[in-house]
């Protein structure tokens, strides 16, 4: 018995040392016709790219001798830079940040490096421990389906944006009844848009009864910056059962309900109204407020629910140097409005918003072959747990289960156990390559909705209109 | 009379200093406190000052290489323009040049485009135009200092003009009856009346190489970065470190005011637009 | 011996500098302004389109919008400033103890990042995060909110910007002011003039093409601004503070039109030629009678 237990713990070890010996192997294998090389990649400043940067680029040249320069920069300077360079061939950058809204424009310009033909092609440099397989279904947006599902990006980053609440308030017993007596319901996390109000309602009335700095709710709805169209077309349309912007792609990209789509529809209408609604039970800054500030205002302890991006959610709930409210912080599907549940499990629709984004390998690149080595660096199943707990981020399935993640799982009150279970249920931008124009041309509607100067019906009838005009400008909806 | 007259300048400048300073205050305010107690609410005194922002960025090897990226380029483009100008301003100030007038003012019109489109024809100029091998202007300090002189040579031009119109050309000509070449002529005769406005010329054409955002992000990528493109790089889609930003602000703001320093007491003396006339 | 040819030679690099970094690009610009080019449109690359762009612009009402309300941040900012300026230019004329100080100080708004100054003063106008709303409230019972009225945007950008610009306007006026010759104010002194008439027949006369040329500068830049005001409002709320630069930047930058981009930069460069060559012709118109003095 012994002897058996000694010798399979001796295989194991064995075939663990040669798995990585003979890792170590292929990384320095595969890279020797390129030491020496410098590969250069543009991104964003957030945690997840700082992490590449400063972790696993680093990493990356000590096992291979190629060099990798890192830009990171602003959101806007990000994507005109990677433009310019894919449009102009220019070859300036090796490998590029490709957010998943983005991903669909690269495609249809061919901007990418199909990375499985490549591999496919030079199986010299195909690590051994990348497997797209190993990826969560986040994957999917990357490949494309009118090349066999090839895939042409490599995820590096995926949350989703939840419904946070605080914990401690919904489980005071003076609130609790409080809530009861006014409502005759139990306080609990909202699982309909009315009941998200009522408890949006109740709160701002007692922060107001008590002279606390307490509202019910926060709202995106900066009043000249694309988060707020964001929020709406992204997380709170959809639970209403609007999908893709309420565009019809199989329909000549109508918008409008007259010509057949679903933007300025009922269900659209009864969406912006929450939405606009809500303002009455915000803060008062937030017409201000893009994304960085919901989760600033929701850690500095002022609301009681939000809608809040994955990837702040973690130092919301953990980080005490940033946040007032560790430890208070509950995680919970967003509210949803009839049937949309049904569709989101059904396939037709979805519930809320799949962020995330993956590097890609431009066509116009002059160092492909390190580039790929380094995508598959970071896409292999070694780095990703130290990588989750550093930027909240997870494309691979078995990260759920690593110590650190399950463990820093508990600290978030199961965000990740909810992006395991539920994150099918998310979706990412639609396929859209128009999707900034469309934006562009809505957007300043929509600004104009939210303070009031036009009705929600009136936003949404010109965000349709100015839609199609735009797509028919475009090419993409023919006369 | 005098003593309480001077008691309420000063009290009034006292005054204007704070409205100035208030926001400046605030944005080291923004660098100094915490993230929790900054957006915890608004106060306007510090109860704790961290110091970290400021030791992240002082000990980061990239700020150190954009901070000395920016001064290389502002002060070479400085330099580099307030002699082109002088040169430029002499010509077409003592010069029967045809046309000059129309050139005078199609100079500035360098400066008025809004630049958001002109970024692409000058992406593809310094990536595939001006090369030498594999060589590009693209991401070089060079490269910047030569394309900010689009915008600060015109106004060195236009600055300069007004002075040196109105340093009498009889002066030229006596030097030049004593025999003096061009050369002796600009630094005996002009360069002495117009060093005021050639420092003044020479700071604001720095202030502006320094500050600018634009074209630095687009056409740098990791080596020549100067330092108000770091700054951008703090916005991101997940949020803005504005801890970090504010302390880099800060700290960008110590070259500036030492340059200012050095220059400030010549500018009293300077701009002139040729008010003066003998 | 003032030949041409020295002229030109000494002329020669200003010249060839701003042709290769200044015209060759507009040209670029003048040529993709009559071109249909938008990165991601269904047919990505240039198409000849005469001069449909321009035609479209008289129709965009929201361009008509930006350009309306940047002339009137212009106004705005340029009079303020140079009122402003002048007046401090004048105080500083005086002697008092820590000139030299005060006058550092008032100068360094103007050595931080435009950025900066938007990132600064984002987040002094936050409601719950920045000192303005609070005091507002409290002192003068304000509701303080530029995220939701643009009126208060509107007037924050335009003191957002005299903030940072007028010590630009307040060194060139004291360099003016400190060039002026002592004797004519002497004259009109011993004259018996009175204040007002020796600010108005003198001092300004001598002053004039020093207030025009900065004038110039100020409202060629202001008509141009946009780091400042996309960090504070991002150009809103709605289009409040959605000036042409701002406008310009979301039209070339996400929406990748660059054929539109391009001929809308180009009617603000003429918009911004013909308004500072009716300046310029005062200048030169004056300078004409003062030689005729």
């Amino acid at each position: 018995m012994k002897r058996y237990a000694a010798r399979t713990a001796f295989t194991a070890i064995a075939v663990m040392v040669a798995a990585s010996a003979a890792h170590a192997d292929f990384w320095s294998d595969a890279a020797k016709p390129y030491q020496g090389v410098t590969i250069r990649g543009v991104s964003e400043s957030t945690p997840p790219s700082n992490y590449v940067k400063d972790v696993l680029a680093p990493a990356f040249t000590e096992a291979t001798g190629i060099n990798v320069e890192f830009e990171a920069t602003s959101w806007d300077q990000m994507y005109d830079k990677a433009i310019k360079d894919m449009e102009a061939n220019t070859g300036i950058y090796d490998f590029v940040y490709i957010e998943q809204d983005i991903i669909y424009s690269y495609l249809a310009r061919d901007f990418l490096v199909d990375i499985t033909q490549a591999l496919a092609d030079d199986p010299s440099l195909k690590a051994p421990n990348f497997d797209i397989a190993n990826f969560t279904s986040f994957i999917d947006y990357f490949k494309d389906p009118t090349k066999s599902d090839h895939l042409f990006g490599v995820p590096m980053e995926a949350f989703v944006k939840v419904y946070l609440y605080r914990k401690d308030l919904f489980s005071d017993p003076d609130v609790q009844a409080a809530f009861k007596e006014k409502t005759g319901r139990d306080l609990a996390p909202a699982t309909t848009h009315d009941e998200y109000r009522e408890i949006a309602e109740f709160f701002t009335q007692w922060g107001k009864d008590n002279d606390t700095e307490l509202w019910g709710t926060t709202v995106q709805a900066h009043s000249g910056h694309p988060s707020s169209w964001y929020e709406y077309f992204e997380s709170v349309a959809p639970t209403f059962g609007v999908y893709n912007w309420g565009i019809d792609a199989d329909n000549n990209y109508a918008a409008s309900v007259a010509n057949g789509g679903t933007m300025n529809g009922p269900k659209a209408l009864a969406a912006l109204e929450f939405y606009l609604g809500n303002l009455a039970f915000a803060p008062p800054e937030s017409t201000q407020s893009t994304w960085d500030e919901v989760a600033a205002t929701f850690a500095a302890g002022r609301t009681a629910q939000g809608l809040v991006y994955g990837e702040n959610s973690a130092w919301i709930a953990t980080d005490s140097s940033k946040s007032n409210v560790v430890g208070n912080v509950g995680v919970a599907l967003p509210p949803l409005g009839e049937g949309v549940l049904a569709e989101a499990e059904g396939g037709t629709g979805y519930i809320g918003y799949y962020d995330g984004g993956a590097f890609g390998i431009p066509h116009s690149s002059k160092n492909k072959e390190a580039a790929l080595l380094f995508l598959q660096y970071i896409g292999q199943p070694e780095v990703q747990a130290d990588w989750a707990v550093a930027g909240a981020r997870i494309t691979h399935t078995a990260t759920y289960d690593d110590p650190k993640v399950k463990e820093q799982d508990t600290k978030v009150d199961g965000y990740y156990t909810l992006m395991r279970e539920k994150g099918p249920l998310f979706a990412g931008a639609p396929a859209y390559p128009f999707h900034a124009q469309v934006r562009e041309a809505t957007a300043p509607y929509f600004y104009e909705a939210i303070i009031g100067q036009i009705t929600a019906q009136e936003a949404l009838d010109q965000m349709a209109a100015a839609a199609e005009a735009e797509l028919t400008q475009l090419g993409y909806r023919k006369n | 009379m005098r003593r309480s007259r001077s008691i309420l300048t000063l009290a009034f400048w006292c005054g204007a200093s704070v409205i100035t300073l208030f926001p400046i205050y605030w944005l080291f305010v923004i660098s100094a406190k915490s993230r929790a107690d900054l957006f915890g609410r608004p106060s306007l005194l510090i109860d704790s000052v961290t110091w970290d922002n400021y030791i992240a960025t002082l000990s980061n090897p990239v700020f150190q290489h954009y901070m000395l990226n920016s001064i290389v380029v502002a002060t070479c483009n400085s330099l580099l323009v307030t002699t082109m100008g002088l040169l430029a301003t002499y010509a077409l100030s003592r010069y029967p040049l045809v046309g000059k007038e129309n050139i005078f003012f199609w100079t500035i019109t360098n400066r008025m485009a809004p630049p958001a489109v002109f970024l692409l024809p000058l992406f593809l100029l310094y990536t595939q135009a001006f090369t030498i091998g594999t060589w590009k202007l693209y991401d070089t300090r060079i490269g910047l200092i030569l394309l900010y002189c689009v915008f600060n040579l015109p106004f060195a031009i236009w600055i300069l003009r007004g002075i040196i119109d109105a340093i009498p050309k009889e002066l030229d000509e006596a030097a030049m009856v004593d025999g003096a070449n061009l050369w002796q002529i600009l630094t005996r005769v002009i360069l002495p009346v117009a060093r005021p406005g050639l420092a003044v010329t020479a700071i604001l054409t720095w202030v502006f190489a320094w500050n600018e955002y634009l074209f630095a992000a687009t056409l740098t990528s990791v080596h020549a970065r100067t330092i108000t493109t770091g700054l951008a790089e703090f916005v991101t889609v997940t949020g803005t470190n504005w801890g970090l930003m504010a302390a880099t602000a800060m700290l960008t703001l110590i070259p500036a005011l030492v340059f200012l320093g050095i220059v400030q007491r010549h500018i009293v003396a300077g701009l002139t637009f040729g008010a003066v006339k003998e | 011996m003032r030949s041409q040819r020295t002229g030109w030679l000494l002329l020669a690099p200003t010249l060839v500098i701003l042709f290769i970094f200044g015209v060759v690009p507009f040209i670029y610009v003048l040529v993709t302004s009559f071109t249909h080019w938008n990165a991601f449109a269904s047919d990505p690359t240039p198409r000849f389109a005469g001069v449909d762009n321009y035609r479209q612009v008289v129709f965009d009402t929201q361009f008509l919008y930006s350009v309306w309300i940047t002339l009137r941040f212009a106004f705005f900012v340029v009079v303020s400033e140079m009122v402003l300026g002048y007046f401090l230019a004048r105080l500083m004329m005086a002697n008092f103890p820590l000139k030299g100080f005060f006058r550092t100080i008032h100068a360094l708004p103007l050595m931080v990042a435009p950025i900066a100054v938007g990132a600064t003063w984002r987040l002094l106008t936050v409601p719950g995060l920045g000192p303005l709303p609070y005091l507002l409230e409290q002192v003068f019972g304000i509701d303080y909110r530029i995220g939701s009225f643009p009126n208060q945007a509107f007037i924050t950008t335009v003191i957002m910007d005299i903030w940072h610009w007028t010590p630009l306007v307040t060194l060139t006026m004291l360099a003016a002011l400190s060039s002026l010759p002592k004797e004519p104010f002497e004259q009109a002194q011993i004259d018996g003039a009175n204040r007002f008439q020796i600010f108005w027949h003198i001092t300004l006369p001598y002053l004039r093409p020093a207030i025009l040329a900065t004038v110039f500068i100020r409202m060629m830049d202001a008509l141009r601004t946009v780091d400042e005001v996309w960090m504070l409002t991002g150009g809103g709320p709605a289009a409040a503070t959605r000036y042409i630069g701002l406008y310009i930047w979301r039209v070339v930058f996400p929406k990748t039109d660059y054929g539109y981009g391009a001929a809308i930069s180009l009617i603000t460069l003429y918009l911004t030629i013909v308004l500072c060559w009716l300046l310029y012709v005062s200048l030169v118109a004056r300078k004409e009678k003062k030689g005729v003095d």
